[in-house]
């Protein structure tokens, strides 16, 4: 067995991890504060990516600087999504079985719109551009330039998200609520508003996924599901709710994909996952890294 | 599918009007001829769809269309009438359509849908609803088993594609002393087929293989598995892909900057968009087919300008010229002996046609006339570098580094 091309295939895997953690990151701050399952967060990953191509194809943009357009344009468009259909549903008094239930088959239709409205706009084509690719020489082996880059932009971008929910007023209103729906409320958080920013910032972090996966993958109209699940993966492996875990949770499940499919076939990848789910599903089940179990004001009805 | 609801209810107001009163014969002469089919519009068959045959369909449905109509022996033209739904990319779901536009619709004549996997499932299908059916994208070996006989296949099947494949790299092997070969494959009916056909071929020509293997549709990522490749030092890459996979292979190898002499990928090289997207990097990539409006067939320049000034875009080269072959043979068959699908079998099987893509001639639904080609792009066009008596150019190879 060679060691250092093992070594190279972990870390190639831990590149794509760190894709994986900033998508799931944005699905799991709606969940986590919300339950709102949406399943369409992939669509929006998508349609980051398109905007990408459109914008450096046409205008000749530079992918990483179209970041500076996907990410506003996509979290004005979360909150509209969030005002338009999910406001209503999260102001009725219900169970949080009947909440995931309704915002489910919302984010469902939301996903059959958004894929079909991006094939009728864009037809089935493939679509790429070439940024960055060629080889770069870095620790004695090749890596994809893009892919490199990619990475760091999504380490900055969590990073910055981490130190949102840190260091800031608000950023604390959103944790708050998170781990006390009822407390925050009582405390005077302005729960609509935390709750359109959170969507806006979980649609926001899915289009800048996208905007840099576009770097590295070719789009269709069709890329997003299999990064909802990849997501859903992940958010699983890392603790429902939990920013830190999901972060965790994606850099294991690229670094284990990687050598996984090394080892066998890329025909197993998906097997891996969720053989990777599984295990942790029946070992810890509340996630890796989850001390939600912990917390009686979570594990039971709110 | 707002047309097909439409077109139903239109068909129930004409069913009961024709019930009620009696209509001269003649009224029946100008009513179009339905001809269903589904192509995938959405799910991972949809590029290759999009992209090989859909065009083709609607370029053929206005020329014929504008002629006046589809010339009917012994009657006058008619309109051609699209009756057409989205599978889905789902074989079951695509079964499910062509069952009732067979029984229920009862629709004039069958197209077939996009890709192997998909043919395979439908025509047992029209088979035994009596439909004569010429798949454009079909490669299969084992729709000869199922012994189908109103199925025809109008492309080189696996075994003559990849015999073609590997007496073009034996010819190469000698002077240019290239024999470690690493082969990837699509876990699809059309990738297991190929595989299946070329690994005996490969121990025949005495090549090494230090790589096989497989990658599920849809794939995401083949960086460490060409990384393990490029480590074991293949000197030819012969990957057996569907489109999206292709251009996924192609921007990989490139970035762990792997550039074996002969880089060979499947289906979705030969499309115009694999030579926009990789622009001089595209140089020397190898793949299955070809096709070329440089051929000497009849009609085929006239083929290609025709699909760019519909479509603003080129045709594939490769099985895009075959899909709209499929439509001439059966424009004609239809000129032939009209409608009576039967008379259409027989004329099937006793013809040698013209079409753009040269004669084609069916021996048990196979097309005889054509042999497994390789093409390779070459500044800019996906010239036709293998059997030499097809050739449009010569090969080059080694292929220039990536650029």
């Amino acid at each position: 067995m060679n060691l250092a091309l093992l070594a190279d295939v972990a870390a190639g895997g831990l590149l794509l991890g760190g894709l994986y953690a900033l998508i799931a990151v944005g699905l799991n701050l709606q969940y986590g504060l919300m339950r709102v399952l949406n399943v369409a967060h992939g669509e929006f990953l998508m349609l980051g990516g398109y905007l990408t191509y459109l914008l450096h194809v046409n205008l000749g943009m530079d992918p990483l600087l179209s970041l500076a357009v996907s990410a506003p344009v996509a979290f004005a468009g979360g909150v509209a999504v969030h005002v338009l259909l999910y406001r209503r549903l999260l102001r009725q008094e219900r169970t949080r079985e009947e909440l995931e239930a309704n915002s489910l088959l919302i984010s469902f239709g939301l996903l059959f719109i958004l894929q079909n409205g991006a094939l009728l706009l864009f037809s089935a084509d493939i679509r790429g551009y070439q940024y960055l690719d060629r080889p770069l020489r870095l620790l004695g082996t090749v890596f994809p330039t893009n892919r490199v880059v990619a990475f760091a932009t999504a380490a900055a971008v969590t990073a910055l998200l981490v130190l949102f929910l840190r260091r800031t007023l608000t950023g604390t209103a959103v944790r708050a609520l998170m781990q006390d729906p009822v407390g925050a409320r009582l405390i005077g958080v302005r729960v609509p508003r935390v709750h359109a920013l959170c969507f806006g910032l979980g649609v926001g972090l899915a289009a800048v996924s996208g905007s840099l996966l576009s770097m590295l993958f070719e789009l269709t109209p069709f890329v997003g599901l299999p990064y909802t699940i990849t997501a859903l993966v992940v958010i699983i492996l890392g603790g429902l709710g939990s920013v830190g875990g999901s972060l965790l949770g994606g850099l294991i499940l690229g670094v284990v994909e990687a050598l996984g499919v090394y080892f066998t076939a890329p025909d197993l990848r998906m097997v891996i996952s969720y053989a990777v789910l599984a295990l942790v599903l029946v070992l810890r089940p509340y996630g890796l890294f989850n001390t939600m179990a912990r917390r009686p004001g979570q594990a039971g009805p709110a | 599918m707002g047309t097909s609801i439409a077109r139903r209810s239109f068909l129930k107001i004409a069913g009961g009007t024709a019930a009620a009163t009696w209509l001269p014969r003649g009224a029946g002469a100008q009513s179009p001829i339905r001809i269903g089919f589904t192509l995938s519009a959405t799910g991972p068959y949809a590029v290759g769809a999009g992209i090989t045959q859909r065009p083709n369909y609607d370029l053929w449905l206005d020329q014929v269309n504008a002629k006046g109509g589809l010339a009917v022996a012994g009657g006058s033209r008619r309109p051609i009438q699209f009756v057409e739904h989205d599978d889905r990319s789902e074989i079951e779901t695509a079964v499910r359509l062509y069952e009732k536009m067979a029984n229920d619709d009862k629709v004039d004549l069958l197209l077939p849908p996009w890709g192997t996997a998909m043919n395979f499932a439908v025509a047992p299908v029209a088979n035994k609803a009596g439909y004569p059916m010429i798949g454009p994208t079909v490669g299969s070996l084992k729709l000869k088993d199922l012994n189908l006989p109103y199925f025809y296949a109008v492309l080189a099947q696996p075994d003559a594609m990849m015999l073609s494949l590997a007496n073009f790299l034996k010819d190469v092997k000698g002077p240019q002393k290239l024999n470690r070969v690493a082969v990837i494959y699509v876990n699809d009916l059309f990738g297991l087929e190929h595989h299946g056909a070329l690994m005996p071929l490969l121990k025949d020509g005495g090549f090494e293989v230090v790589e096989v293997k497989s990658y599920p549709l849809g794939v995401k990522d083949l960086t460490d598995v060409l990384k393990g490749i490029k480590a074991k030092g293949a000197e030819i890459l012969v990957g057996l892909s569907y489109p999206p996979d292709t251009i996924l292979a192609t921007t990989q190898a490139k970035a762990v900057d792997f550039s074996p002499a002969v880089f060979y990928t499947a289906v979705g090289t030969a499309f115009p968009f694999y030579r926009d997207r990789f622009k001089g990097g595209a140089e020397g990539v190898t793949g299955v087919g070809a096709w070329n409006p440089k051929v000497k067939y009849p009609g085929a320049r006239a083929y290609f300008d025709a699909h760019v000034a519909k479509h603003k875009k080129e045709p594939d080269r490769w099985a895009s010229a075959f899909a709209y072959a499929t439509l001439q043979i059966l424009e004609a068959s239809v000129g032939a002996v009209g409608l009576d699908r039967a008379r259409i079998k027989a004329h099937l099987d006793a013809t040698e046609f013209t079409t753009v893509v040269g004669p084609v001639r069916f021996a048990k639904g196979v097309n005889s006339a054509t042999p497994g080609m390789v093409g390779q792009w070459q500044k800019g066009e996906f010239e036709v570098v293998w059997p030499p008596e097809r050739a449009t150019a010569k090969a080059v190879v080694p292929k220039p580094n990536w650029q």
